[in-house]
């Protein structure tokens, strides 16, 4: 291995630092990595790299991959194409609404799933773990939601993956991007959103779409750091384990922290004139059921690029019942 | 030499190629190029910097409509839509001194309700209005001055592509901060005609030999409406369908583009010839600009690897220099970028720095984002990096009027824009008063 | 002129290198053509989603997607005529002082810039390449698989296609002044 006794190393994330990933990379991950390297006679000069100043959205994998950052926040859920098993949690909606067990349990499948672990390893990337989990995405709305068929003929803005949720229920699903759900509400372009709370009411949302339904459309992994891979093999193991140990405590510090503003946010956006509704398993259940089964669209499209979807799926499924899970539907078992 | 010092020493040597004669784009990706080589010690690392910003940095739904509002304008020019309107205004404004001037001005305003971004503003008047101007008889600096000032409304008057920027990069409502940079966008109007119209009297020179309205017969009753109807109903069209939920502020461009050219074929006024090449054109304007912005973009992200603006940032930030000693200090630090780098660079960089400083002074958010959004505005005009500058001259190719001709000609509304920040500083009801 | 590179070869130019110009010149207005269709398209395709969405209740798929990709593709496919029609910005003052005082001064220096920034077009074609490739083996798409996917392989490809076409009328451009120094002729008339 290579004797760094200091050595600069560029982090990079695509988003700015009010994002919660990112304040813990900086507050959690770099500090805990500077802790676990004292006395080993290695040090790290940090750059740090956030909001696009390198890489934007979507770029961090090739920024790390290329080098030009040796570390990065790497958003799979932008990156559908390179890092396609690692989306997994996208096409399998109603599954389970715990961030938290998400995050751990997609951490242990990127070193234990094969597909996962060759995805990163076919990007040059080795994964150090501290998973981005996203707490269980809402939909609001403009209208009360009572029904289904409340829906019909609804334009509602989602995520890219997410649209796939609204097929079968008789809404229009439109692609759509955090930054403009405000304003697009506002003047009647969407009648609603699918969008988790920790982003809603930063952005206001409830403001414009007060009628909040807990569908139940679950948590969802959203990427983690990785490390260029030629880079990181040329690290004292020591370093290198600092590095892992560091993301995992980033990882349970940044859920935390997420559960207790998504607890807050929801008190925060009914005092401010908000409903919640939680909707009853009926629902959901229609919901589920009305829907395609896009996981398989997904797995077989993966099956016939030389990847096995299939059994990605059925790893995570298995995995998800076996943390106590009870999915809506089961999307590998049809 | 440290990151820190091949940063400052790359910016010297772009400024010189700039003014040497080195095409724009070019010193931006060179002095990049060579700053990222020597700061990570290696020209392929470089290389992959530059590709991946030419893949990445335009490869958005925001950018891709920009040819679209760039189109719009040029067929509300070329179908004679934009010399009608102008023959309305200038029947409206003509007891007015610098009439025409006040009126591209408030055309501006009107169109800044519809795009999100300043260098569409910048491309669709430099067709409409500067030949309207010179037509009239106004210096050819003042004319590309007046455009390049009141391009800058378009980022602070609703949509703006800016504010929804600050409002990502700082978790403030963007609906506020729309609401936000009205007062201040319509007061930047005000003074921008004020000043004109002062200039009109004090020092009429300074606007070239503009004909004195009674030359012009006045038109009728029906003359207006013939003339001033058709980009009348375009811009009904786009703000309706807008506020109506139709269309977002990205997709405006469009609708508004398939909207002139139906006007256009029904006033039998476009030709396919004229059409083709107009469409021609947009391609041109759309690409050297948008391979101006890669190479800003390249050259912006070799600066935050040398950790320059980081530096500079966190000297402010972390000076013990009081509340305004801050707040002024960062606005300086703002403008002095602002002649170097592109308007989201510098909010990228900068913003993030601040918020930390910023929640322990109490600072309203919504407020220091207008004070932001004016300050990084300012930088379209100032050499040697103006974008609203460089956009004009793109899309006028004319050789006779010089880049430096442009710069000139907008200095007068840098400093208007100056009078306007210290406003928004010294009376903060104006950004905050309507939310 | 300082402003164009569009005044047209001065006609002491050798014949072969006008018949090349001639050549080039057309395989750049092609691309230039395609890239003004292209964003002739983008402009139906964002009505026809706006139409969709808001009568038929049914949107197009992928179209922020297809509008980003073609955004670069318009781009690189335009950069070269946007070049040789003379509208990359620059500073003239310099070059028109050296132009009155010294003309054969102002062609060294245009033969040194187009040079410099032909070996720089020729990095970034150089670092591209290896992107096209990994897009066209990994089979790299855009959009969301269930909903919209279109390969990106094409966008890549038009950025080598792009640069190779800067890069050749750069080169042209330089040559155009050597040959003129040669022949000891100041700039274009
Ligand atoms: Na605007
Ligand atoms: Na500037």
């Amino acid at each position: 291995p290579v004797r760094a006794d200091d050595m600069t190393v560029t982090i990079v994330a695509g988003h700015p630092p009010v994002f919660r990933w990112v304040k813990h990379a900086s507050q959690t991950f770099i500090p805990a990595v500077n802790a676990a390297l004292e006395g080993t006679g290695h040090s790290i000069t940090w750059s740090e790299q956030y909001g696009g100043s390198l890489a934007k959205v979507g770029e961090e994998l090739e920024a790390v991959e290329e080098g030009l950052a040796e570390i990065g926040l790497v958003s799979s859920l932008f990156d559908p194409a390179k890092l396609a098993p690692q989306n997994v949690t996208y096409f399998t909606p109603f599954v389970i609404s715990d961030s938290t067990v998400v995050s751990e349990w997609m951490d242990k499948l990127q070193s234990s799933n094969a597909d996962m672990k060759a995805a990163w390893e076919a990007n040059g990337l080795e994964y150090l773990g501290g998973a981005i989990g996203i707490d269980d995405y809402l939909l609001m709305t403009n209208f009360p939601v009572n029904s289904i068929a409340d829906l019909e003929g609804r334009k509602i803005g989602a995520p890219g993956p997410a649209v796939n949720w609204l097929k079968g229920t008789g809404a229009v699903g439109v692609s759509g991007n955090l930054t403009t759900y405000y304003n697009e509400i506002k003047t009647g372009v969407y009648d609603g959103v699918i969008v988790f709370a920790s982003a809603a009411l930063p952005g206001k949302l409830h403001e414009v779409a007060p009628y909040i339904t807990k569908v139940g459309f679950g948590a969802q992994y959203a990427g983690g750091f990785a490390a260029n891979k030629d880079w990181f093999d040329g690290l004292d193991p020591a370093v290198q384990q600092a590095l892992r140990d560091a993301a995992a405590a980033d990882r349970v510090a940044y859920h935390a922290d997420l559960d207790a503003s998504v607890a807050k946010f929801l008190g925060i956006m009914t005092s401010q004139g908000a409903t919640v509704t939680e909707v009853d398993d009926a629902f959901r259940q229609q919901w589920a059921s009305g829907m395609d089964n896009v996981a398989r669209v997904w797995a077989d499209k993966l099956d016939a690029s030389g990847v096995n979807g299939s059994a990605v799926l059925k790893d995570y499924m298995d995995t998800m019942r076996a943390a106590g899970a009870t999915p809506v539907r089961n999307w590998d078992q049809e | 030499m440290t990151p820190f010092e091949i940063g400052l020493t790359s910016f010297g040597v772009m400024i010189l190629m700039v003014y040497m004669g080195f095409w724009v784009p070019f010193a931006l990706m060179l002095s990049s190029f060579g700053g990222v080589w020597l700061i990570k010690g290696s020209p392929i690392l470089a290389g992959k910097l530059l590709a991946l910003a030419a893949s990445k940095t335009i490869s958005s739904y925001f950018f891709g409509v920009v040819p679209l509002f760039v189109l719009m304008g040029y067929i509300v020019s070329v179908s004679g839509m934009g010399r009608d309107a102008f023959d309305v205004a200038n029947h409206l404004f003509r007891r007015l001194k610098g009439g025409l001037g006040i009126g591209t001005v408030g055309a501006n305003a009107i169109f800044a309700a519809i795009t999100g971004i300043s260098i569409a503003s910048a491309a669709v008047f430099t067709r409409i209005a500067v030949p309207e101007m010179m037509r009239h008889g106004y210096s050819a600096r003042f004319s590309v001055g007046v455009v390049a000032g009141s391009s800058v409304l378009g980022m602070l008057i609703p949509p703006s592509l800016l504010l929804i920027l600050y409002g990502l990069l700082t978790e403030q409502s963007v609906g506020d901060l729309f609401i936000a940079g009205v007062l201040p966008g319509l007061t930047l109007a005000f003074l921008f005609g004020g000043g004109i119209w002062l200039t009109a009297h004090l020092n009429p020179g300074a606007l070239g030999s503009a004909q004195d309205a009674d030359d012009i017969p006045p038109l009728t009753g029906r003359e207006l409406a013939q003339k001033g109807l058709p980009l009348g109903l375009l811009i009904g069209l786009v703000l309706g369908g807008l506020y109506a939920g139709f269309f977002t502020p990205i997709e405006a461009g469009a609708v508004g583009c398939l909207g002139a050219i139906l006007i256009g074929l029904a006033r039998r006024s476009l030709s396919l010839r004229d059409f083709w090449e107009v469409l021609n054109d947009t391609g041109l304007v759309t690409a050297s600009i948008c391979f101006l912005i890669i190479a800003a973009q390249m050259y912006s992200r070799m600066l935050a690897l040398s950790g320059v603006p980081a530096e500079f940032g966190s000297f402010v930030a972390t000076a013990d220099i009081g509340y305004w000693g801050v707040i002024l200090a960062y606005v300086a630090l703002v403008i002095v970028m602002g002649t170097i780098l592109d308007s989201s660079s510098i909010m990228l960089i900068l913003v993030p720095l601040m918020l930390p400083v910023l929640a322990t002074m109490q600072v309203d958010l919504i407020w220091f984002g207008i004070v932001t959004i004016i300050a990084v505005e300012i930088g379209l005009l100032t050499p040697p990096f103006g974008i609203s500058v460089f956009v004009i001259k793109s899309a006028l190719d004319d050789p006779e009027i010089t880049l430096g001709d442009i710069f000139r000609g907008a200095a007068p509304f840098a400093l208007l824009m100056l009078v306007l920040l210290g406003l928004v500083l010294a009376f903060p009801q104006l950004a905050t008063a309507l939310i | 002129m300082a402003h164009s590179q569009d005044t047209g070869p001065a006609p002491a130019l050798p014949g072969w290198f006008l018949l090349l110009q001639q050549g080039v010149d057309g395989i750049t207005v092609a691309l230039n053509v395609a890239g003004t269709i292209l964003i002739f398209l983008v402009m139906l395709l964002v009505n026809f989603d706006v139409i969709g969405r808001n009568f038929f209740a049914s949107p197009i798929s992928g179209v922020p997607e297809m509008v980003s990709m073609s955004i670069v593709a318009i781009v690189f496919l335009q950069i070269a005529q946007a070049f040789r029609k003379g509208r990359l910005t620059r500073t003239e003052a310099v070059l028109g002082f050296v132009e009155k005082r010294a003309p054969r001064l102002r062609l060294v220096m245009d033969i040194i810039f187009a040079l410099g920034s032909a070996l720089l077009i020729w990095q970034l074609y150089a670092a591209s390449q290896p992107l096209f490739v990994k897009a066209w083996v990994r089979g790299t798409f855009e959009g969301t698989v269930g909903d919209f996917t279109a390969p990106v392989w094409p966008v890549k490809l038009i950025i080598l296609i792009g640069c190779i076409a800067l890069l050749v009328q750069l080169v042209m451009f330089a040559a155009s002044a050597a040959l003129r120094l040669v022949a000891g002729q100041g700039a274009r008339p």
